[in-house]
Formats: structure tokens, C-alpha cells, sequence
């Protein structure tokens, strides 16, 4: 792959992970169109893994997606982690920064966790609002990932899809959607996830993430990243690239890593997947004109 | 009101476990509104979802750090798990960072609890120092120490740390099944990155300790020999070659960047070196 470290994020990525870290750096070059790493992991820190991802964006495209911003929390994302965030995602030149739908402190306490955040018009004010300073701080786009709940902290004033629109209204920044997530909700909360899908501002998309759940024994789903991706979420992302376009699309998996060849080979598999929703959506983009004309008619 | 069901749910994650019938008391003590509190209480099995995940991401990577401690502690490692959540919980955004966040927590509950063994503290801070100098700022390439200015202070790479045990925990064997106990002896490491990102730690005597730690807060070459010999009630002229054998050794192994335009200097310290296993796996 030709370096070009201000590559966009194009086709399918992976998220980086350091089981596989090595076989990344040193081996062939894989059919992988791009990583995406959690700045986290590299940020107030020296040493190997910040090398290494120096190496890896010789490489390939690299985007970043965080995970301790506390984006819906009370208190205002903290300062310093701002300081250093903005100085790591400089460093690595990331087109765009993502981070989560979720609150993952409660003042000072850091839970490590997403925590889901009550669909209320405030919310989605308050969200929006930090996510234009963000990318006022960044200096660059950001973009938001709608997360999965268990359960969901009252009050409901607006469906997930109208929470989004009303989010989206108020701020540029982009949609990072998750199509798992949207899934294993649907399937926790009784909803049908083709409805949902339809309700969500998928024109705002900017990336698309996929991942593997798990079912446990009380039947609940957990998000686990710890599977290959199923089926029905194959299918649901064919239909939510249909709407999307040709925008990036990432697999992730954070447990039970396999060897990087499985990945990669999920990757191709993704990538068919992909490849036919987006001729599709082109041929759909194609045609519209005319139908437009046609219902004028 | 985020504030109230942020501290609510930050207790039933954190905090002990919660029988049924506490859920009410628990969500009391937070100024919920009526919507949220009803939220939870419809649902408290999803939200204790939160709890375990929680949980098991923080208690894996501190697993990650100091495995043979907590094999060697057991149920009173998981006691200070416990009120290390419910009483401070970690506050690092970095997950690296929250094994030091409860060791830190934990050095004077294990201190004054005798059921701890008194070598605990330094094992598990030994273990966590890996993962600790592994991250610290950049290494450089090893070369030669040039002529030094006993005048000026010297320097070195940011991947460095001196560490004090009052027990060799560092010479316990790797594996976590061991149960062999340390030798009690005041014991000095000096932690440090080489080029490879490895970690590395000499042993030195606790003069050489005092020296570089000197050295390391900025004082000159003169005046930090003066200050450790005077400490120890050792001739100057007696720490020189050991000194400059371990200015020299810390030069070759990348630690020590040195300084132009200085005489050489000898000194005390035996060393002996060992070298970490750790490298990281996980979540980048």
C-alpha cells in the first residue's frame, strides 16, 4: 500500500488490537483498507504501542475512536483529558474523532463502561453542544456512536431515532453507526430493528461500525466484540449502506481475538457485503432523478 | 437532573451489592427525578448489567498488572477490590493507570491490617512498576557517555524510576503459583525503558540509590556524591570508581543520556540485573 499518511478512511477496516499488533507491522500487506484505534491506549504514554502505531500509519489509514470522553455526562468532558487528546489525535492526524452516545463517569469516578444516557430533548442539547466544542477543540470533524443499552435511565421523552434527529439538528458533527448495537438493542427491548434502522439519520453517517454479541443464559444479549459478526446484522448493515453510501466500515473485535487471518478473512466477508449494498445504493442514487420526474409527471 | 442519576448509578455499580429490598434506601440517598427512579426500579437486573461489566473491565486490567499479587492475596485482594470501588473507584480516564490508583489506596489499609503480609505492598507495586516505566516517555539508542561536568547536573531519559522495597520481592520466581515468601532486606531498583522497550531494573546499594535519585531530581554530579556520601558516612574519594562504573553502565543501557565537557567520575554500587516479562495485551 502506497504511505500517505493523511489517507482517508476508504472500504473496510479493523480495529487494531494489540493481540495482532505485530503480525500487522511486520507482515504482507493485508486486505485490510484501514485501522481504527482507541487514543487512549497511546495518549500520556511512550514507549512500544506509540511506535508501533507510527509504523502502522506508514502504513495504512488510521482513524480514532474514544472511549472516556463521557460525552452525555453532567460535568463537561475534563480538561485536561481534552489537552491531551487533542495533542494525540494531531499526532496521529485522524480525519475525524469519534466517541460515544454514553456517559462513562459520574464526577470524578471513571467506570470504564458506556452507560446509556435518557433520550430527553436536554440531552440531545447537551450532547450536541459539547460535540461542536469538541471539534472546536480538536480542530477537526467528530463523530458520535449510538451505543447499546440494557436498559434505558428514564425519562423517555423520544424514541432513539428521534432522539438522534434531534441531536443531529443542532450540531455538524457526523454519525458513527453502529449496526450491532442497534441489533442487540432491538432484540433486548422487543422493537424490530429494520424499523428502528429506518427512524435513524443514517444521511449523517460518516462511518459504520459491525461486531459479534453474545447471548447469555437469561437471554439477555451482550455487546460483547467477542464473536464473529452474525448474520442478521450482516444483513441489517446491507440495508443501512443501501441508505449510507460508500461510507467506512469497521469490524471490531475486543474478546476472544482469533488469529489475524479469520479477521482478515471477516473483513472479506464484510467487504462483499458492503460492495453489494453500495452498488446497490449507487444504482438506487441513479435512479432517482428519474422517479422524481416521474412522480412530477 | 444527570448529576443525581449519575451519582445513583455510580453507587449500584460501584458500591456493595444491593438486595432487593435496599434498591429504595440506595435510591434515596440521590436526587433522582421521579422518571428515573421509576426507570430503575422497573429494571434493576438490567442495571446491575452495568455493575458487571464494570467490574470485570476493571478488575481485568488490574489483573494484568499484578496477577501474582492477587493470586498470592485471594479473597483479601477481592476485599480491597471491593472498598477501593465503593469508597474512592478509579478516576484515571487511562486504564493503565487504575492498578496505581488502587495501590495507592491500598497502602495504608494493608499496612495497618495484619492479616496482609508485610511484603504484599512492595510485590504488587513491583508488578505494577512494568506497566508503570513501560509507558513513561520515549527511550533512546544506547552510546558511549562522553566527558561530564561534575558541576552540572546530568540527564536521562524519561523511562526511568527508582523504587524502595523493604523486601527483594523483585527475586521472587514469575509464576504465579509460587507462594515462596521475600526476603525482608531494603532493596533499591532502578527501573528503567532500553531501546528495545523492554523493561529493565538494576539493583543497586542503597548509596548508588541515593546518588541517582539526587542525580535524577536535578542536583549536579558533585553535589549529589557530596550529599549521598555524607548520608551514609562514606568518603567521597572511596564512591568514586563505583560511581563512574555506574554512570558508565547506565550510559551504555540507553538510561543515561549524559553531558559534553566533563571529568569522569567513579563511584559505588554493585548492580545486578534483572529484566521484566510484561508486555502488554489488550484493547489498543
Amino acid at each position: 500500500m502506497k504511505e500517505d499518511r493523511r489517507a482517508l478512511p476508504n472500504g473496510v477496516g479493523l480495529g487494531l488490537r494489540w493481540e495482532f499488533l505485530e503480525e500487522v507491522l511486520d507482515g504482507p500487506p493485508l486486505a485490510v483498507d484501514f485501522f481504527e484505534v482507541s487514543p487512549e491506549n497511546y495518549m500520556r504514554r511512550g514507549g512500544y504501542y506509540p511506535a508501533a502505531l507510527e509504523r502502522v500509519r506508514a502504513r495504512y489509514p488510521i482513524v480514532t475512536h474514544g472511549l472516556t470522553l463521557s460525552l452525555g455526562a453532567h460535568a463537561p468532558p475534563d480538561a485536561e483529558y481534552l489537552a491531551e487528546l487533542t495533542t494525540e489525535v494531531e499526532r496521529l492526524r485522524t480525519p475525524w474523532h469519534s466517541d460515544h452516545l454514553a456517559f462513562t463517569s459520574a464526577g470524578a469516578r471513571a467506570f470504564h463502561e458506556l452507560l446509556p444516557l435518557p433520550f430527553t430533548r436536554d440531552t440531545a442539547r447537551r450532547v450536541a453542544d459539547r460535540l461542536e466544542a469538541l471539534a472546536e477543540t480538536l480542530g477537526r470533524p467528530v463523530a458520535v456512536e449510538n451505543v447499546t443499552y440494557y436498559a434505558l435511565p428514564g425519562p423517555t421523552e423520544l424514541s432513539e431515532g428521534d432522539f438522534l434527529g434531534e441531536l443531529f439538528e443542532r450540531t455538524r458533527a457526523g454519525l458513527l453507526f453502529d449496526v450491532n448495537n442497534v441489533y442487540v438493542n432491538a432484540q433486548n427491548h422487543g422493537f424490530d430493528a429494520e424499523d428502528a434502522l429506518a427512524s435513524f439519520p443514517l444521511e449523517r453517517a460518516v462511518e459504520v461500525h459491525v461486531a459479534g454479541h453474545t447471548h447469555t443464559a437469561s437471554g439477555l444479549i451482550l455487546d460483547t466484540h467477542g464473536a464473529p459478526v452474525a448474520g442478521p446484522v450482516l444483513a441489517l448493515l446491507g440495508q443501512a449502506l443501501e441508505r449510507t453510501g460508500r461510507v467506512p466500515v469497521l469490524l471490531e473485535r475486543d474478546n476472544d481475538v482469533p488469529p489475524l487471518a479469520e479477521l482478515v478473512a471477516e473483513v472479506g466477508t464484510i467487504r462483499a457485503v458492503c460492495e453489494h449494498a453500495w452498488q446497490a445504493s449507487s444504482r438506487a442514487a441513479a435512479t432517482r432523478p428519474v422517479e422524481a420526474h416521474a412522480s412530477r409527471a | 437532573m444527570q448529576a443525581g442519576l449519575e451519582s445513583a448509578l455510580a453507587e449500584l455499580v460501584l458500591g456493595p451489592p444491593v438486595e432487593p429490598q435496599e434498591l429504595g434506601a440506595l435510591l434515596s440517598r440521590h436526587a433522582l427525578e421521579p422518571a428515573e427512579r421509576a426507570a430503575i426500579e422497573a429494571a434493576p437486573e438490567r442495571f446491575l448489567v452495568y455493575r458487571k461489566l464494570v467490574r470485570n473491565t476493571l478488575r481485568n486490567a488490574v489483573a494484568l498488572a499484578i496477577p501474582r499479587t492477587m493470586a498470592r492475596l485471594g479473597p483479601l485482594f477481592d476485599q480491597t477490590f471491593e472498598r477501593f470501588l465503593a469508597e474512592r473507584g478509579p478516576r484515571t480516564h487511562y486504564l493503565r493507570d487504575v492498578t496505581t490508583e488502587l495501590l495507592d489506596f491500598a497502602a495504608p489499609l494493608w499496612a495497618a491490617d495484619p492479616r496482609f503480609p508485610a511484603w504484599a505492598h512492595d510485590l504488587a507495586r513491583h508488578e505494577a512498576l512494568e506497566i508503570v516505566v513501560a509507558s513513561l516517555g520515549e527511550a533512546v539508542v544506547p552510546r558511549e557517555l562522553g566527558p561530564l561536568d561534575a558541576e552540572r547536573p546530568l540527564a536521562f531519559i524519561e523511562a526511568v524510576r527508582i523504587v524502595r522495597y523493604a523486601f527483594a520481592v523483585h527475586r521472587l520466581p514469575a509464576s504465579e503459583d509460587d507462594r515462596s515468601e521475600p526476603v525482608r532486606e531494603p532493596t533499591a531498583l532502578f527501573a528503567y525503558r532500553d531501546a528495545e522497550h523492554d523493561v529493565r531494573y538494576l539493583e543497586l546499594t542503597p548509596l548508588a540509590a541515593d546518588f541517582v535519585e539526587r542525580l535524577l531530581a536535578g542536583e549536579s554530579m558533585k553535589t549529589a556524591l557530596l550529599g549521598a556520601c555524607a548520608a551514609f558516612g562514606t568518603e567521597p574519594a572511596a564512591a568514586l570508581p563505583g560511581t563512574a562504573a555506574l554512570l558508565s553502565d547506565l550510559s551504555l543501557r540507553g538510561a543515561l543520556l549524559g553531558q559534553a565537557g566533563a571529568e569522569s567520575l567513579r563511584a559505588p554500587a554493585e548492580t545486578s540485573d534483572h529484566r521484566g516479562t510484561l508486555r502488554e495485551k489488550g484493547h489498543p
